[in-house]
């Protein structure tokens, strides 16, 4: 039963799987290796969202609030009018605060995908385990310690 | 359904695309050649610069921005296509992107860093550009939130981060490929670049959502850093500046540009690494639409800046249409209008647009073009503003012009080292779309 | 629920009526505002013209869940006809802009009306021949729909800039050509997802679910679309603060009516369909993207309000009926579409 099962084409993969899903498996009990991505897997397996929303949500409010924190706060620490604007100024502020969140918003989605996808990861890096251009079902869990 | 052994075709995309990082020949060293020296000969004409002053430039009073600039907004452009294929295709599920994404991608971010130096190369004493960025200092000043030009600072710079990460996270299958078929060092390296993916459902479940929102995030986002840049101009209250327009126009502008700067790239790529069979007629066909139509909403903005010289009583704005149009760079003024407006309508015949040399033809015009666009927003609006004692015109120095062609020059260098290094087409989604 | 059945020559009679009523209520009547009949026209020009271009567009891109709501939307075209007479009614009343004390080169009452009488007309033709030519889905489909985009966008620009830009002259803003006409696309789009839920039966078989998706997601692009045309705008009049420009701004602002009406359009035009069309549960539910269509067509509308009002004054008991009978005529053709449509079509009626 160690041994991974292999298929060529997703057809074969998705079949299988479906019937693993009529035997009761989860998701949590397979390994899955996936030469590129097949939407359907996630359908079959009822694979829940994840948690990379929350990631986006929480980086982009953060670039958000940061930036408009930043362009109000250095403005009142030095309070002075330049070009006749006001010192608040809410349309110039908003373009920044604007900015800050995509950056923001952006890079917390790809540290969060790399957390979440356990990447990098030393053991991988040194010995390949992928099965190439192989669709592959291990029986066992996935590793690592953010199980969910 | 396929005929094909599956394993074997997605092998052959796999060696296909692989074999192009084979050892280059002598043609390849001596465009590389070409372009570094170039590259040298424009970093030693900018150490001149600095050396001198700016005063070596023609840059002076009463044109203030000249070809440093012109190249700055004309590279930002150039830079706009490869998120535009890249995230805007994606949401939309156009599958001819994957022919074109991954060059498109390398080509922002290349852009990107030619753009990024040219306000650099602007500055008079460019040692101290960092007062340009946000942090506590002795000196306790902050930049100024309100100037147009710190929200370049910022557009650009994150820009440049968040296309380099849309760049790298599309290869992330791709590298762990590359790892797998290449052997000794360069494996190694591949392993690394590649983070240990191994294609899990843990890795892939997250990796789509991922993809999804950087091209989410990077949609608005390209809309948003022209539109900065065009208000660098537009905010101010110079004649042919200051109009509402400015921004959609800036965009569609960049767009264009962008479109004919990857068909610039890509035929010759396609018809000497022999890619006939993974970049066909029908995508160039499809970027020639997208460059008809922002050709179109480009003429569009010609059309109502040029009306509302004739809309009222606005003497600024007529005296600005009259300078452009029989002023003292009238020739370029109409080979603008020449390129970007009428030479594109040719598209609406099919067979030109499926003709790939004529394609590349007219992409490098539209290019001469949109660089020119550029330089008669900028110079004949500065060169002609209010107050007739304050008009004057503007030539180029050798220095301006030496430093346009290193940014020539590093572009196109770095887009060559980009085909030897790293792989070219995505090679994941060509299997996923096979099958 | 019985729908009304009427024949083709009972909506043209239908039409005749609403006409008279609207060239009696502006010229017979007591009523002494000027605004309010312009601004009737000026909505449903960017409305009718919009749901139009929204097939074209489509059609173009080879959009497939256009297939759900094609003939709906394309049963009206034969309002772009009445639009035109409903211009022609409209042309005695050209007095109203303050340009026409000192006629120029471009605004001049002669070339004013020719213009648009010319460019209302080729919309017309355009549409009527492109959707003869979606109908039969034949080979000359995308050539009409680029012809008819060209119109549409060169008519909704003149609407933009001789029927309201004109109005505040000589304030200018070189975006409000395109400002209307991704404005009309918009409120086409809402149309659509009103009409969709109207009779959620698609016409061809065609999954139910993937249209209102995709009309939720074009929404919530248009949203910021919108949104961002309209800070672009606002921006460079804010920051160039020149008192030629601003006018135009301060003195909406500084009426407490428009400064509310201003508030409500943005939040009609933006905040809404941003914030409930990002939620991907309400992307599928045809109810709430409806919902959220009448939201954003009450934002066009207001903000036509905002725009004409303060130059002109509006009975708000005229626009209120005016609005009433043009949506009755729209439900009347969509409901009543099959007997023209096929008639158009060239095929035999069902």
């Amino acid at each position: 039963m160690n041994e991974p099962l292999l298929f060529d084409n997703s057809d074969d993969f998705l079949r299988a799987l479906r019937q693993l899903k009529e035997e009761g498996k989860t998701w949590r009990e397979l390994r899955l290796h996936m030469p590129f991505n097949v939407p359907e897997v996630e359908e079959i397996l009822e694979v829940p969202a994840g948690g990379m929303r929350f990631f986006a949500v929480a980086g982009a409010l953060a670039g958000f609030l940061g930036g408009f924190a930043l362009t109000i706060y250095t403005v009142l620490d030095w309070p002075i009018i330049v070009g006749g604007k006001p010192i608040v100024s809410v349309p110039p502020f908003l373009l920044i605060a604007y900015i800050l969140t995509i950056l923001f918003g952006s890079l917390a989605v790809f540290g969060g995908f790399l957390l979440l996808a356990r990447m990098p990861s030393v053991r991988e890096i040194r010995e390949c385990r992928d099965f190439g251009n192989h669709f592959a079902i291990l029986p066992g869990e996935e590793e690592g310690p953010w199980k969910q | 359904m396929n005929k094909t052994d599956p394993i074997e075709a997605r092998e052959r995309f796999e060696s296909d695309v692989l074999s192009v990082m084979g050892r280059p020949g002598f043609r390849y060293f001596a465009a590389l050649g070409f372009c570094a020296f170039l590259v040298t000969l424009g970093f030693g004409l900018w150490g001149w610069q600095i050396f001198r002053g700016v005063g070596v430039a023609g840059i002076s009073h009463p044109v203030g921005w000249g070809v440093y600039i012109t190249n700055f907004v004309f590279w930002v452009g150039i830079a706009h296509s490869g998120t535009l294929i890249s995230a805007v295709l994606f949401l939309f599920r156009a599958k001819f992107r994957t022919s074109f994404n991954r060059a498109a991608e390398a080509m922002t971010v290349f852009a990107l860093m030619v753009a990024g130096l040219f306000p650099l190369i602007h500055l008079g004493r460019v040692w101290i550009f960092y007062y340009l960025l946000p942090y506590p200092n002795q000196r306790l000043l902050w930049p100024n939130f309100r100037s147009p030009l710190i929200w370049d600072v910022f557009a650009v710079t994150t820009y440049m981060i968040v296309s380099l990460v849309f760049f790298y996270v599309g290869m992330i299958p791709d590298l762990a490929v590359a790892r797998r078929r290449l052997k000794g060092f360069a494996s190694r390296i591949f392993a690394i670049l590649s983070l240990g993916w191994n294609g899990s459902l843990g890795q892939w479940r997250h990796y789509n959502k991922l993809y999804i929102f950087l091209a989410a995030f990077a949609t608005p986002l390209v809309a948003s850093v022209h539109s900065i840049v065009s208000w660098d101009f537009a905010v101010s209250i110079v004649p042919g500046w200051h109009t509402t327009i400015f921004a959609p126009y800036f965009v569609a502008g960049a767009i264009l540009s962008g479109t004919a700067m990857v068909i610039t790239l890509v035929w010759p790529m396609q018809r000497i690494l022999k890619l006939e069979n993974y970049i066909t007629t029908d995508h160039f066909e499809a970027i020639a639409k997208i460059l008809l139509l922002t050709s179109l909403i480009v003429s569009y903005s010609y059309i109502v800046e040029t009306g509302f010289a004739f809309y009222g009583e606005h003497p600024f704005e007529a005296e600005q249409f009259r300078y452009r149009s029989f002023g003292d760079y009238a020739v370029l003024y109409w080979v603008m209008i020449f390129c970007n407006s009428l030479l594109p309508l040719t598209l609406f015949v099919r067979r030109l647009r499926r003709s790939l040399p004529y394609l590349f033809v007219l992409s490098l015009l539209v290019n001469v073009g949109m660089w020119i666009e550029r330089f008669v927003i900028i110079v004949n609006s500065l060169a002609r503003d209010y107050d007739p004692y304050a008009w004057g015109t503007y030539t180029p120095s050798p220095v301006e012009i030496g430093i346009t062609l290193m940014s020539f020059g590093l572009f196109f260098l770095l887009y060559l080292i980009f085909l030897k290094v790293l792989p070219i087409l995505s090679i994941t989604e060509l299997k996923e779309h096979h099958g | 629920m019985e729908t009304i059945r009427l024949r083709t020559s009972h909506l043209w009679f239908l039409l005749v009526i609403v006409a008279i009523t609207m060239a009696i209520m502006e010229y017979g009547g007591p009523q002494e505002e000027k605004g309010t009949f312009l601004l009737t026209i000026v909505f449903w020009a960017g409305i009718l013209q919009g749901a139009i271009a929204v097939v074209a567009v489509t059609d173009l891109i080879e959009a497939r869940w256009i297939d759900a709501l094609r003939e709906k939307l394309l049963s009206l075209y034969p309002l772009l006809y009445f639009l035109l007479i409903l211009f022609l009614i409209f042309i005695p009343r050209a007095g109203v802009f303050p340009w026409t004390a000192h006629p120029g080169a471009w605004l001049n009452e002669t070339f004013f009306i020719i213009r648009n009488i010319l460019l209302l007309l080729a919309a017309c033709l355009a549409a009527r021949f492109f959707a003869r030519a979606a109908l039969r889905r034949d080979s000359g489909t995308k050539r009409w729909a680029v012809i008819y985009l060209f119109i549409f966008v060169a008519s909704q620009s003149l609407v933009a800039f001789d029927w309201v830009m004109s109005l505040e002259y000589p304030w200018i803003s070189t975006l409000f050509g395109a400002f209307f006409f991704v404005e009309a696309l918009y409120g086409g789009l809402a149309m659509a997802g009103i009409l969709f839920f109207s009779e959620p039966r698609p016409d061809a078989s065609f999954p139910v679910k993937a249209a209102p998706r995709d009309i939720g997601l074009l929404l919530f692009g248009f949203s910021v679309l919108w949104g961002g045309l309209f800070f672009a705008q606002f921006l460079l009049i804010w920051y160039g603060h020149l008192p030629e420009e601003i006018s135009f701004i301060s003195e909406r602002i500084n009426s407490p009516l428009y400064r509310a009406l201003g508030y409500a359009f943005l939040a009609f035009n933006f905040f809404i369909p941003f914030l409930v069309m990002i939620s991907r549960k309400a992307k599928g539910q045809a109810g709430v993207v409806a919902a959220v269509s009448g939201v954003i067509l009450t934002g066009i509308f207001i903000e036509r309000i905002f725009y004409i009002g303060p130059a002109l004054s509006l009975n708000e008991g005229a626009a209120f009926f005016q609005t009433v009978l043009m949506f009755t005529a729209v439900l009347a053709f969509v409901n009543n579409r099959n007997e023209f449509l096929s008639r158009l079509a060239g095929k035999d009626a069902a």
